[in-house]
């Protein structure tokens, strides 16, 4: 293992920072969803409050837009009884010239536990994993086009409940994987919990060239990849790859991948649909397919939560000391 | 003051004393010891003597970028890596474009300097790529060829003119291709980068951009050195052009024989290059290159910067590796690995240079030459540290490194030079 995926861990195995799902042992990830599963009730609502991180400080750092999963990391943290403090970086010190470096060591100095970190940048999280003194864990909220662990387990973990061990299972990505931080960090955990088969749909401009290296198969007609998966994860088409010449118009990406009720009749019966959201409808989605029963996406959401909660009392448990 | 320099091996490929077992160093020239009386003995304890090294790519930072390196620290840290002379880069700040640019170097140069400087400047005004620069004036200052470094060209109709009027006056340029279409990204377009979701640059940034650049040297006749090669296919366009009969030459980073694409796993900024590091298979076809002839020279690209350049995620930090320090170490590891012979590596920094800086006097040991030569002890080693480092820029993979290979003393001019 290398750079990020090595120094998440301690020598024996357990994980300090999340930075990314690559090279993250089935055990470890398995942890994590039994973890996040006790947090959640019996009805499958997150439950309302524990105190576990009672006296600990969570610093949000946002060095990036992010509405939904600012407000999951929030709610994960309040719910653990933590203290949080959100920076919403691009309005604050770094625009005033201030680096990332000297950034982090005034927070530092503030004696927070744990960050959370949004950056623009691919790799951010383990410049800052790093750098920061033992005993603070790092977990990465999305940098890049790198990383998005945790999206990636909460996919998992609704993955598990509904269609059980990925082990046995097809999945089919479709859509933006080559601008998809979600995408890839989704396809190693994946992989580190053997599914042994994840397909890539989507038109050339818009897959990655080498995912026959990550064990991804590649699709560009989507009735070839749908047929027979298990779990059909679709991604946010963002509007800049219109401009950016990767594709005519989300008119067409509807027409050739869009998710439509007859498309998904190509996967097996009672597949799930999921999206990391916001969703486009019309565009990655059909109406009837969003609204539909297979359709999962607002577990994701209240899933989100619970992983996030795992993956902070997991790593400040490894970082001060105790066994998780 | 003349010194007999004895009990040392001469490594000159090419030269009669290629072989020799001493030598005499009079009036700044080499010289045959036994017309030599009332020298200085120096015993060479069995080390190896070399002809200084010509490094064809350099960034000495100065003027304007002093907080990076500065023409005193580069260039004793040159020494150290055995390099006796130093082209400069144009693209500091302000950019070399002007005879007064040329002479404040040259000047520096002479003050501070601790080897030869041979600047080179920009081909068109500000570096901007507009303006034709005055390319006479400039070569008559002390440039040893015209360069666009990494700014591109306005146009290619514009570059075409460049390289038109520099060839009627027969100036040599130096041209880094590259398609601005496909420029940018912080890793070469493969698994590692894909992997790690950079920003990824493709090879077709170079071919695209070579492909054109040697449609305009063929079309007028310029004799150009291609900088930095990074990728297999470009060593295959550059063989075919040579067999073509083009007056062209290129040069290689010692970086990229050394890494390839699989050193940026760890996020070391110091791996974030301008050109990336691409594939092992690159890498290979690289090092055949130097092998075959096609690639003439190889360069360090030494690009010392400040440490707050390199103290921030990969993608945000500035470009480039300080190298030069470990120049002639490096070329002795390739050597140990059997990857690429130390004479092989020896003459693309010393004679090919020499020809290609039009200074066919350097490069050699010959008996009445510029007195150039590095004593190198090749079975002893040298360790980086912070402490005895000497590059204004720690932006280095070697610090922490032991790399075999010891310089002992170095002389520039018939000038001793302390290690």
């Amino acid at each position: 293992m290398h750079g990020p995926a090595a120094l998440q861990l301690t020598t024996d195995g357990r994980l300090k920072h999340l930075l990314t799902t690559e090279g993250l042992p089935k055990s470890l990830i398995t942890e994590l969803l039994d973890t996040a599963e006790t947090f959640l009730s019996s009805q499958g609502q997150p439950v309302k409050k524990v105190p576990l991180l009672r006296g600990k400080t969570v610093v949000n750092l946002f060095f990036e837009n992010s509405t939904r999963t600012r407000t999951t990391f929030d709610i994960a943290a309040h719910r653990l009884s933590a203290d949080v403090v959100t920076l919403d970086i691009r309005t604050s010190s770094t625009s005033k010239g201030e680096t990332l470096f000297d950034t982090l060591k005034n927070l530092e100095a503030m004696q927070a536990d744990l960050f959370v970190v949004r950056h623009s940048a691919g790799g951010a999280p383990f410049f800052i994993a790093n750098r920061v003194t033992p005993h603070i864990a790092v977990i990465n909220a999305g940098d890049g086009t790198h990383a998005h662990p945790t999206q990636a387990l909460l996919d998992l973990m609704t993955i598990r409940k509904h269609k059980g061990d990925p082990a046995n299972l097809s999945v089919a990505i479709v859509g933006d994987l080559k601008h998809s931080r979600v995408a890839r960090s989704l396809i190693h955990g994946l992989r580190g919990m053997g599914c042994p088969d994840i397909r890539a749909i989507g038109p050339g401009t818009l897959l990655p060239s080498d995912l026959e290296h990550l064990g991804v198969r590649s699709f560009h007609r989507i009735e070839d990849g749908l047929t027979n998966v298990d779990v059909v994860v679709l991604l946010r088409l963002q509007k800049e790859r219109m401009s950016s010449a990767l594709l005519p118009s989300e008119r067409e990406f509807f027409n050739l991948y869009g998710m439509t009720e007859s498309r998904l009749k190509l996967a097996k019966d009672n597949a799930i649909v999921m999206h990391p959201g916001p969703i486009n409808r019309g565009v990655e989605i059909a109406n009837e397919v969003a609204d539909g029963p297979q359709a999962v996406i607002l577990d994701q959401v209240t899933n989100g939560i619970a992983i996030r909660m795992a993956v902070m009392a997991m790593t400040l448990s490894t970082q001060q000391g105790g066994h998780s | 003051m003349s010194v007999i320099i004895r009990n040392i091996q001469i490594i000159s490929p090419g030269s009669p004393l290629h072989g020799a077992i001493e030598i005499g160093i009079d009036q700044g020239v080499f010289m045959d010891p036994s017309a030599l009386t009332d020298a200085t003995e120096i015993d060479g304890k069995a080390a190896w003597l070399i002809p200084g090294l010509i490094d064809f790519r350099v960034n000495l930072r100065e003027p304007g970028l002093e907080h990076k390196g500065t023409i005193a620290s580069e260039t004793r840290a040159a020494v150290a890596g055995g390099v006796t002379s130093v082209v400069a880069t144009p693209t500091t700040d302000p950019v070399v474009d002007s005879p007064a640019d040329v002479r404040l170097v040259l000047e520096r140069a002479k003050a501070s300097g601790h080897c030869r400087v041979l600047p080179t400047a920009m081909l068109t005004q500000g570096g901007g790529g507009n303006h034709l620069s005055e390319m006479a004036a400039l070569v008559d200052a002390g440039c040893v060829a015209l360069a666009q470094g990494n700014r591109p060209f306005s146009s290619r109709k514009i570059e075409f003119n460049a390289l038109k009027y520099a060839e009627s006056l027969g100036i040599r340029v130096i041209l880094d291709s590259e398609s601005r279409d496909f420029a940018g990204g912080c890793a070469h377009a493969g698994r590692v980068g894909t992997g790690l979701g950079l920003s990824l640059n493709s090879p077709l940034s170079e071919t695209l951009g070579l492909g054109a650049d040697l449609d305009l040297v063929e079309a007028t006749g310029v004799s150009a050195h291609f900088s930095r090669i990074t990728t297999k296919t470009a060593v295959n366009r550059i063989r075919e052009a040579k067999a073509k009969g083009l007056q062209i030459t290129c040069d290689v980073t010692l970086s990229h024989l050394l890494y390839s694409e699989q050193a940026v796993l760890n996020l070391d900024p110091n791996f974030h290059l301008e050109r990336p590091l691409r594939t092992e298979e690159d890498r290979l076809g690289l090092i055949a290159g130097i092998i075959d002839g096609t690639i003439d020279l190889i360069v360090s690209d030494h690009s010392p910067h400040e440490t707050g350049a390199k103290l921030a995620p990969f993608p945000e930090t500035e470009q480039g590796m300080s190298l030069i320090e470990g120049v002639i170490q490096l070329l002795v590891k390739l050597d140990q690995s059997g990857e690429l012979s130390f004479e092989q590596s020896l003459t693309a920094m010393t004679s090919k240079a020499a020809q290609v800086i039009n200074q066919k006097e350097l490069g050699t040991i010959q008996l009445g030459n510029p007195a150039d030569c590095v004593l190198l002890n090749p079975n002893d080693s040298t360790t980086y540290d912070q402490d005895h480092w000497l590059s204004t820029g720690t932006n280095s993979p070697l610090l922490g490194q032991t790399l075999p290979g010891r310089v002992i003393g170095s002389w520039i001019n018939g000038q001793h030079i302390a290690p």
